[in-house]
């Protein structure tokens, strides 16, 4: 059966594996002998996301990284469980803005440096609201994007009030 | 002991976690179809915004001073809040934590020495912070009663900490001569006015009442169970998180009122579906159906009820179900019975209920291999659907013009549910 295939495509998800996702288990009371060995697939998740409640996806814009390899529109993996320190890669709040750099601290106080020559490291003094979101610990970065078309309805406007 | 662990302005909060720049700043949240206020920063309490009051009520003072505004956005929401419970049973063992709502959860921390309790409440209120961004407040006490005396306390009195833990019997007595009996967790306003009537105005004053007079004058069992909370002593039990839902209902306001009878079958259909897609998550099945509509009031009019008086009709099905078309059916025929023509309306919904295991999902012999493909539909319908979003597949009764949608002029994205709508890092 054709559809058979296409339920198979889509993602479920393999944490919560039951009977009945295995297909021939299904009225003949014999099953067959491939489900004794039936597996859980492997799931980017798994890989990807150590902890699940602290874990955030963000899209960068703009070029201020790309030296570290995080190009514009990428989607970054943040962890915010993890704790902000010398030479990692962070996401921060400064002065109200959501910004990704690399973390660096310094005898005058922490910096969040650029990978890209054109922009300024952001030095943080003492009237900087500065407040670290978390660990950059993936990037995605997508070649083919036109195939991922069916997934892009027309992003929302933001709204800022 | 036990523990609440309590979501500070829940809705604001969340709103704040991808908006750095609303830090400290007044932030308000509407209800559904921005009718009332439902959510309030301490900020904007601080403009003298009271909940629930209507948005228009407050419009001026919102404009006035800048308070940002936000319709619900419970996608952000629902994950968040799912973020801040997991947390938590990570932290005490999911056996010790019980869901009470969206933002609350009590936890049983029996395991936790009484001199650690200060130390394991801030370490609950750091973790949770730091891992979801949602700030929360922790109220400890021997009961769920006293936990929650404890937690109003550092919520009122804006305590730094946000933690407040009656570990002793000192604690305990000064927390409940400082609490009002109408602030009872479980206290309801007419139980308040009676008891102010016999003169007992503190919890202190109360918890000294004796069972007996409890159970003659405070309800039976429920005013017994609240004495020996007072008292310290557990009675009211922590629930079984994992108890399936008994009924399942999908409800909306409209956006604006609908007289339509083309829209009122599109709006019950679409709720017909996602109730059905709640009713198969739970595996369960249905065997009564619901649908009411809520008649728009005239305002000020003699009999005006907050909320609408609902007009229900129900059918019995041939056998229980969990398949949205055979749901579809009876809806569309109750919508029509509802409905009457020249009547405006400004709500309504759909009630799934006389849950039943579902059964079509098990291998069945007997059964006609039909009835097992159109479980396999429902299956690869609610695949479809999860994994792409805005209702891609959807019954044609469900329609696509959608007049009747609710008003939500001040939508945050969903941040944290879609991958078109992420926060952006510059």
């Amino acid at each position: 059966m054709e559809w058979e295939n296409f339920y198979s495509a889509s993602y479920e998800g393999t944490r919560h594996f039951t009977q009945q996702d295995v297909q021939t288990a299904n009225a003949t009371g014999f099953g067959a002998a491939a489900d004794d060995y039936a597996e859980r697939g492997i799931d980017l998740n798994e890989q990807l996301i150590y902890n699940k409640p602290a874990t955030f996806f963000f899209r960068m814009n703009g070029d201020a990284m790309i030296g570290a390899g995080i190009q514009n529109g990428d989607v970054l993996i943040v962890d915010k469980s993890l704790k902000a320190t010398n030479g990692k890669i962070i996401v921060a709040a400064v002065n109200g803005d959501l910004v990704v750099r690399r973390f660096q601290q310094g005898i005058k106080g922490p910096s969040l440096i650029a990978e890209n020559g054109r922009y300024e490291p952001i030095e943080v003094g003492e009237f900087t609201q500065f407040n670290p979101f978390g660990l950059v610990t993936c990037v995605i970065h997508i070649f083919e994007k036109g195939l991922l078309d069916h997934h892009r309805t027309p992003a929302k406007k933001k709204k800022h009030h | 002991m036990k523990a609440i662990v309590d979501c500070n302005s829940f809705y604001c909060s969340c709103e704040r976690v991808f908006r750095p720049d609303l830090e400290e700043k007044p932030v308000v949240v509407l209800s559904n179809n921005d009718g009332c206020i439902i959510s309030i920063s301490n900020e904007a309490k601080n403009y003298g915004i009271d909940m629930a009051i209507p948005y228009y009520q407050a419009k001026d003072i919102i404009e006035q001073n800048g308070i940002s505004t936000f319709s619900s956005n419970y996608n952000l929401y629902g994950d968040l809040s799912r973020r801040v419970m997991d947390t938590l049973k990570y932290l005490v063992g999911e056996e010790n934590v019980e869901v009470y709502s969206v933002d609350e959860a009590f936890l049983d921390l029996t395991h936790i020495p009484v001199e650690e309790l200060h130390q394991c409440a801030a370490h609950i209120r750091d973790v949770v912070e730091q891992w979801t961004g949602v700030s929360v407040s922790v109220g400890v006490g021997k009961t769920k009663v006293l936990s929650k005396v404890a937690n109003r306390l550092s919520k009122k009195l804006r305590v730094a900490s946000k933690t407040w833990v009656l570990d002793t019997d000192e604690a305990t007595a000064d927390a409940l001569q400082r609490t009002h009996v109408k602030d009872l967790w479980g206290i309801g306003r007419r139980y308040a006015l009676k008891l102010m009537d016999w003169n007992i105005h503190t919890a202190w004053e109360l918890k000294h009442m004796n069972e007996e007079w409890a159970r003659a004058n405070l309800g039976g069992v429920i005013g017994v169970r609240m004495i020996q909370e007072l008292n310290g002593k557990h009675s009211i039990e922590m629930r079984d998180p994992l108890v399936n839902k008994k009924m399942i209902a999908t409800t909306r306001m409209f956006g604006a009122a609908v007289s339509d009878l083309k829209d009122i079958k599109e709006a019950v259909a679409t709720y017909t579906a996602r109730a059905a897609e709640k009713l198969r998550r739970q595996h369960s099945a249905a065997s009564l159906i619901s649908v009411f509509v809520v008649p728009k009031q005239q305002s000020g009019s003699a009999d005006y009820r907050h909320g609408g008086y609902p007009r229900t009709r129900y059918q019995t099905l041939y056998s229980p179900t969990s398949l949205t078309h055979e749901l579809i059916k009876p809806a569309m025929a109750l919508a029509e019975k509802v409905y009457k023509d020249g009547e405006r309306y400004s709500k309504a919904g759909v009630m799934l209920s006389g849950l039943v295991p579902d059964t079509s999902i098990q291998a069945n012999l007997f059964k006609s291999a039909a009835s097992n493909q159109s479980r396999w539909l429902m299956n690869m319908l609610d695949n479809i659907n999860f994994s792409m979003r805005d209702d891609i597949i959807k019954y044609a009764s469900a329609g696509t013009e959608k007049n009747w949608k609710m008003r939500q002029d001040f939508i945050s994205p969903r941040y944290t549910t879609r991958w078109n709508e992420l926060r952006e890092v510059k």
